[in-house]
């Protein structure tokens, strides 16, 4: 693997800082150049991150050390396929629901607030990915973590302060959980860098008490169970473009990390024969059922979908369990998918929420008629978490389940049958009903058009059709992305 | 030539200084602020010029009036006590340029040239603790200190006021006590008041007389943990420092109880023979109440309703970070604890500071009434945001290097469960300097918070520096833990 220095991920992680500010300075004289230049900023994240394509399809690796704190302890950034690819991921879905915002928060209040935040949370989730080392990692990821609680209680209701406390509790435990696993690797391998070698080679106490560290602080972000006590509260209660980014995104933050412990700390073998990937893939197992059957009992439709993203990503979290290429390749792939059918849900719940005013599924049968396309672009981001061909969340479950199955692990695949059965236990019946069912107020007639703007419907419906594309296109980039990324991971990660 | 008196001058200058304010008050009354000003600064060109000659030399020994010790009284200018200095110089400026508005409304007139006084004879006597080499010289420094401390308390006189300085000069008294008579049992068993012939008598001592070395060590220890506000010894705390005026806080809880830390260190490493503490079992102790400290201090913090008492309260937690990384000995542990000293003084003057701004422009003390004071007083309220992150140890501010160095050392000397104890705390003094921030910044302003006074410039200023030097040596922590590594070098080469 060649290495190459290069200044691109400074700049693709200072840029949105930089604007951030920049907003913040100009929102006072107008509002139009504050969400303009909050698009652009979100483009130019995503295409500078589309700019590292060229290293990375030719095999490079990109390092730099940007400058030491400490003895051994540097803020520096390397960016790998799997950096890329969820870089790449995170700036695509943050242009899509900025836009989606410019129409969404319109009505609210607080957007001097909201768009400088927006982009400070986009730049502390791209530093995560792109961090060199997990130093590097954990600043950005406390960033990220603080920054994002103004989007969580941006409505200011006491449930939302609520709500947000419980967030900012538990980001706290887990980045001092994560600290401690951070203090301990550092102990024992005298280094936190992610450019290997693997730093804590030997299974020992303290060893163990890093995983467990390192599970506590990234399963949190996560949501993990037990610690995904604060996501059915926070995500729901954000504007719908925020939970979007929170569900979409930002858990995936913590599935990222825990790749990097699996993959540069610890290794996939010393982990496998120690025996400790069974305690993850015990709690990943807990987490899907326990997401997806709590969905079920959820009225509130954000809250569902917030349990169902539970439920998705014990999926990640259990394929990291598996190692071997194939399960990778199935969980690296449903980190795309379900970014792609998450924020499409939550975009398109919002959409209902803003021109229907109804948050409850039972209000909302006979929707449909009234907003076909959104409620279509829902419908195919809920199928696909069905797991029903051709669409993409079916190919991530195929690869999942091959991987479990070579691994000689079948009642994991029972697993996710089980959770794909709730998935459409409770996905059906709102799609049934929006479709099919009798609207409340219903006249006589057919019901009138009454869509969401094009400014909300082109993301949510761009997200949808990726579900669909994704699904059985050949040219399949987030496919291709995936299978560099398993394959560059099993062979070590250096 | 000046530069070679640097440290006697250190002392006698804010000295000299103090004892002329009175005069100026009298006849000058415009020239007492800036004479303060100016010998404070004087002071910290001072530990400037100490600090480029340690770090040329390696240590610099002073001798009062040339006499040469074990007769005349030494000062050793060693990193430790650079490091210490360059503190209180900082610091010390800072919480001046504060006071001189904030003293306005806390004080009455005829008795803030007084404040001066105190304030100057409070620093010059926090220098010569910090360099003296001569064991009752320390305890000299350390009655002027408690003195003048009291002063600063009892000022304001106000009945709460007063009560706190009573309190307060009753245990320090105590604790004085047990220090006299600490230095009497080594006198007598060593003959040497100067701490290196003492370390060195006391290597033959420690076999002829255990007994007297112990109850030395024992009462040194109960005295400086008395005055340094070591759980559970630290009763008299919160009531001085939350009635003391904001500045004076900002001083006794930022710099004072730190610097008997420092004289701690300094017994302990460099007096003590090594052998002899290891058949004790101090650092266990210390180890244990540290840890009390911690955890039982920011509990104490969270149930309190006045902001300068949380702050209070906050510091007996903090002190402890110091005991824990001089109990646990080793050098990652040791470094941490020590740079807590510097870490911690900028970010507890910048909270009470910042509080003090809040009292200053509102008028209330109590947390509930400061509702969306962060979007009135954006420059306080985000300092004081920095300050509590710094507390709670987020990265890339200066509480996180020290926590970084104390979880190392914890794990170094094989006691993960104090690492965890480290970050257990970082997590309480997040549960109660959160909720504060999130009253000030997300919350309607209400009462005297919707439409605070405005704050003088001075008063601003202070503020932003050491929010500034929160950020500042959160970034670049590479020089002062450099100095700091250094001196534990020292350190620990004497106890071993």
């Amino acid at each position: 693997m060649d290495r190459v220095t290069d200044f691109l991920p400074v700049w693709i992680v200072a840029f949105p800082l930089v604007m951030t500010f920049v907003i913040l300075a100009v929102q006072q004289y107008s509002e139009k150049l504050r969400n303009v230049l909050s698009v652009a900023a979100a483009a130019v994240s995503f295409l500078s991150v589309a700019a590292l394509y060229p290293f990375i399809a030719g095999g490079e690796i990109i390092q730099l050390q940007l400058f030491s704190l400490l003895p051994n302890l540097s803020v520096s950034f390397r960016v790998d396929i799997l950096s890329f690819s969820l870089a790449l991921l995170a700036s695509f879905v943050w242009l899509l629901v900025t836009v989606y915002s410019l129409e969404y928060m319109r009505h609210e209040h607080g957007c001097n607030r909201y768009y400088p935040v927006l982009i400070a949370t986009l730049a502390g989730c791209i530093g995560i990915f792109l961090a060199g080392d997990f130093f590097t990692l954990f600043i950005f990821f406390e960033l990220m973590s603080l920054i994002s609680y103004v989007l969580v209680v941006h409505e200011e209701t006491m449930e939302a302060l609520r709500a947000g406390y419980k967030y900012l509790i538990m980001t706290i435990i887990g980045g001092l959980a994560l600290f401690f696993g951070i203090v301990i690797t550092f102990e024992l391998g005298g280094s936190v860098s992610l450019n290997g070698p693997l730093l804590i080679r030997e299974p020992s106490p303290l060893a163990l008490l890093a995983f467990i560290a390192y599970l506590i602080g990234f399963g949190m972000k996560a949501g993990m169970f037990p610690l995904h006590v604060w996501l059915p509260d926070a995500h729901p209660v954000a504007p719908s473009p925020a939970s979007a980014l929170l569900s979409g995104v930002m858990l995936k933050t913590g599935a990222y990390g825990l790749l990097r412990v699996v993959f540069h700390v610890f290794g996939g073998k010393m982990l496998l024969e120690a025996g400790w990937t069974t305690l993850l893939a015990a709690l990943a197992i807990i987490t899907i059922l326990l997401g997806s059957a709590v969905a079920l009992t959820q009225e509130d439709l954000k809250r569902r979908l917030a349990y169902s993203s539970i439920g998705q990503m014990g999926y990640i979290l259990l394929g990291m369990t598996v190692i071997n290429e194939k399960a990778l390749l199935g969980d690296v792939f449903h980190i795309f998918s379900h970014a792609f059918m998450k924020s499409t849900l939550f975009l398109a719940a919002g959409a209902i929420i803003l021109k229907t005013g109804k948050r409850k599924i039972k209000a909302l049968s006979g929707v449909g008629r009234q907003m076909p396309f959104t409620l279509f672009a829902f419908s195919l981001a809920a199928i696909s978490m069905m797991g029903i061909p051709p669409l993409s969340g079916f190919l991530s479950k195929w690869a999942l389940s091959l991987g479990a199955l070579d691994a000689g692990k079948p009642y994991y695949v029972v697993v996710l049958l089980i959770s794909s059965l709730l998935n459409g236990l409770y996905y059906l019946p709102i799609i049934i009903s929006v479709f099919f069912g009798r609207a409340e107020e219903e006249g006589h007639g057919p019901a009138r058009i009454n869509e969401a703007p094009p400014k909300m419907l082109v993301p949510v419906a761009l997200l949808a059709l990726t579900t669909f594309l994704f699904g059985i296109l050949p040219w399949n980039v987030p496919f291709d992305l995936s299978q560099m990324t398993a394959k560059f991971l099993i062979r070590g990660g250096f | 030539m000046i530069v070679k008196h640097a440290p006697a001058l250190l002392v006698a200058i804010p000295l000299v200084a103090a004892y002329l304010l009175p005069l100026f008050a009298r006849r000058l009354k415009h020239l007492v602020v800036p004479a303060a000003l100016f010998a404070l600064l004087l002071c910290s060109a001072g530990s400037l010029s100490l600090l480029f000659q340690v770090m040329h030399t390696g240590l610099i020994i002073y001798h009062f009036g040339n006499w040469p010790p074990p007769v005349g009284i030494e000062f050793v200018v060693d990193r430790l006590a650079v490091f210490t200095v360059l503190t209180l110089s900082l610091v010390g400026f800072v919480v001046l340029v504060y006071s001189i508005d904030d003293l306005r409304h806390e004080l009455r007139e005829d008795v803030r040239g007084w404040y001066y006084t105190l304030f100057l004879t409070l620093l010059a006597s926090l220098y010569g603790m910090a360099m003296t080499n001569d064991i009752f010289n320390l305890f000299v420094f350390i009655e002027i200190s408690a003195i003048a401390s009291c002063g600063l308390i009892s000022i304001k006189e106000d009945r709460a006021c007063i009560e706190a300085a009573f309190k307060y000069l009753l245990l320090s008294a105590l604790g004085s006590g047990c220090i006299l008579l600490a230095i009497a049992l080594l006198y007598m068993v060593t003959g040497h008041l100067n701490m290196t012939y003492l370390a060195q008598a006391m290597l033959q001592a420690a076999e002829l007389y255990p007994y007297n070395l112990l109850a030395s060590l024992a009462l040194l220890v109960v005295g400086l943990g008395i005055k340094a506000a070591l759980f559970p010894l630290h009763v008299w705390l919160p009531d001085a420092h939350a009635a003391a005026p904001s500045p004076s806080s900002a001083v006794l809880s930022g710099l004072v109880i730190k610097i008997y830390a420092v004289a701690m260190i300094r017994l302990l490493f460099q007096v003590y023979p090594a052998a002899f503490l290891a058949r004790t079992p101090v650092a266990e102790i210390i180890l244990w109440l540290s840890t009390l400290a911690i955890l039982l201090g920011s509990i104490f913090a969270m149930v309190q309703e006045d902001l300068k008492r949380m702050l209070a309260y906050s510091s007996v937690a903090q002190i402890g970070y110091v005991f824990l990384g001089v109990a646990l000995g080793s050098e990652n542990a040791l470094t941490g604890g020590i740079l807590h000293i510097f870490n911690h003084a900028v970010m507890k003057a910048l909270l009470f500071l910042a509080a003090g701004a809040f009292i200053y422009a509102t008028g209330t003390r109590k947390i509930r009434d400061l509702s969306g004071i962060g979007q009135t007083m954006p420059a306080a309220g985000v300092a004081f945001a920095i300050g509590a992150l710094s507390m709670v140890g987020i990265p890339l501010t200066n509480g996180f290097v020290s926590k970084w160095y104390l979880a190392l050392g914890a794990l170094d000397a094989g006691r993960p469960f104090f690492t965890a104890i480290v970050l257990v705390s970082s997590l309480l003094n997040g549960i109660y300097f959160l909720p504060i921030l999130i009253n000030a910044f997300f919350r309607k302003p209400s009462g005297n918070a919707a439409a605070p006074r405005a704050l003088p410039t001075p008063m601003t200023a202070a503020i932003v520096v050491l929010a500034a030097a929160v950020i500042v040596f959160g970034f670049f922590p590479g020089r002062m833990a450099g100095i700091v590594v250094l001196a534990v070098h020292r350190l620990l080469g004497v106890w071993q």
